[in-house]
């Protein structure tokens, strides 16, 4: 009796997960368990508003709400809650990186993906089981060498393998069998691994909203009202919401946000595609990531439910449609056959693309955009999931504090101009070869 | 978007041909050139390369938002014309 007489109240109305929950809900009936984000209402002005509810806003919300206890927060979505790339990626998280600037944020953002589903009181699944870089040819396995000699310098724990240790950690993978393209080794990283996407989109949403934040379905930002010195507003589908500050986390739309305001901004829009199979019994226990010498890069992994997820590289030429190429899809499906015979009498059951936000050296952008209460996340190329939780913490950091913390110094505006690039893969200034 | 129209070779299949650069709409600095793109959601103009082909280069007007392919010409050439 007493159990439910007393129900605790997180804030606002959400009810904390527990064992006892569990049991107050199953004495309760129907009724206990409320909507975890969705019924707020807007209001006329707000601190910050934050533009994007996907991974990014809805963490930096959740961090400028939790962290910098501010009140007065709003996460506007044209959408719906995770309807962007949260929902689109390939769910891997991992921290091997080649530069400093690059690995140790990483390296930030998958320690707290290790703690979140603490953090956030919402399963968001961390699977830990681990990311394999395979290399196929002996260009691979120098490259592979020098990126987790430049791990272990920052003190982030990587393992390079050779076949008989490769063998032993990953078996299904047969690395002995004969192939065309022999596996040589790999560079693995044990803690890296998978988290389910939708949980991570769904936990932000919940714990922000339980901390104060509105998030508004439905509302589309169509622009920003300036005073000459700042911005003192944003005008949406439903009308002039007054702001204090305003974070754009747009992700592919990050473009639109630029012609907004009258910058340009170095970004392209590409588009990335994923696909998953019918479901199977589990035949692979880790993430594959490798470069295929003959179809080009494609990623594999299963998930819980038993389908195999796959991706490769960009489609190649800017696009919103959200529709992937075909002949794309055909070179992730043979690249990854070839690797794996076993799954090539194995259905594709569905296919999907993401609009990515692709900047000119590989690397993201954190930092104020023309105004001084205007910010920006965004250029977050493929990196976006796994660097949500590092991102959400630095950039409300910023907002709050206004001063950038070190972990995301290096990832201004400005280094496109002063040549401080963290071009990654060496590749220069072309989008679609990042 | 599945094809391109080669002005020398005809309809091809997309896979043969290279995007290589989405042009400004007016002409700036070196800087502005190589990394400030202005977004162009209904009408882009883009250099590519019929790479697995006659090797020629394009000058592609593409709508990025639907994929239509408005017109293919070759680079300084005659337009081929619209979507296959």
């Amino acid at each position: 009796m007493f159990v439910w007489l007393g129900v605790a109240l997180y804030n606002n109305n959400t009810r904390a997960y527990s064992a006892c929950a569990l049991l107050r809900a199953r004495l309760s009936g129907s009724g206990y368990w409320r909507p975890l984000w969705s019924g707020r209402k807007l209001k006329d002005a707000y601190d910050v508003v934050v533009v994007g509810a996907g991974g990014h806003g809805l963490a930096t919300a959740f961090h400028l709400a939790r962290d910098h206890g501010l009140k007065r927060v709003a996460v506007l979505e044209k959408r719906l809650v995770g309807y962007g790339n949260v929902g689109r990626n390939t769910t891997i998280v991992r921290s091997n990186y080649l530069l400093p600037e690059n690995h140790y944020f990483y390296e930030d953002s998958l320690r707290r993906y290790e703690t979140l589903s603490k953090d956030l009181n919402y399963n968001v699944m961390y699977s830990p089981r681990g990311v394999v870089d395979l290399a196929l040819s002996d260009d691979d396995f120098a490259g592979l060498a020098r990126r987790g000699n430049a791990m272990l310098l920052a003190g982030i724990d990587v393992e390079l393998m050779d076949v008989a240790a490769l063998e032993h950690y990953c078996p299904e993978l047969e690395p002995r069998r004969r192939r065309r393209f022999p596996i040589l080794g790999a560079l693995v990283q044990r803690r890296g691994g998978t988290v389910r996407h939708d949980a991570v989109a769904w936990g932000y949403a919940r714990a922000a909203t339980a901390h104060g934040v509105d998030i508004i379905e439905d509302c589309e930002v169509t622009g920003v009202r300036t005073n000459g010195g700042g911005a003192t507003g944003v005008e949406t589908n439903r009308g002039y919401v007054q702001a204090e500050r305003i974070v754009f986390a747009t992700a592919g739309h990050t473009g639109m946000i630029g012609t907004m305001l009258g910058v340009p901004l170095p970004i392209e829009t590409h588009l990335l595609q994923a696909m998953v199979s019918e479901p199977v019994k589990p035949l692979l226990h880790t993430v594959l990531v490798y470069v295929s010498p003959g179809h080009g890069e494609v990623y594999i992994s299963q998930s819980d439910r038993g389908g195999l997820v796959m991706g490769g590289h960009l489609d190649g030429f800017p696009s919103y449609t959200r529709e992937g190429r075909w002949d794309r899809l055909e070179d992730v499906v043979q690249g990854a056959v070839e690797l794996l015979p076993r799954i090539g009498a194995i259905k594709i059951l569905r296919q999907w693309a993401g609009t990515n936000d692709m900047t000119m050296d590989g690397s993201p952008i954190i930092d104020r955009l023309r105004y001084d209460n205007v910010f920006l996340n965004a250029g977050w190329c493929y990196g976006g999931f796994k660097t949500i939780p590092a991102s959400g913490a630095a950039c409300a950091t910023l907002v709050a504090t206004g001063s950038a913390p070190d972990l995301i110094k290096a990832f201004r505006l400005s280094r496109f101009a002063t040549g401080h690039l963290l071009d990654e893969r060496g590749a220069g200034p072309f989008p679609v070869r990042q | 978007m599945t094809r391109l129209i080669c002005p020398f070779c005809g309809p091809r299949e997309l896979r043969e041909f290279e995007f290589h650069k989405t042009l400004p709409a007016a002409p700036g600095s070196a800087f502005s050139r190589t990394y400030e793109r202005v977004d162009r959601h209904e009408h882009s103009v883009e250099h590519w390369q019929h790479v697995e082909g006659c090797r020629g280069w394009l000058l592609v007007h593409r709508n990025p938002t639907t994929g239509e392919v408005l017109e293919t010409r070759l680079l300084g050439g005659a337009a081929a014309g619209g979507a296959p």
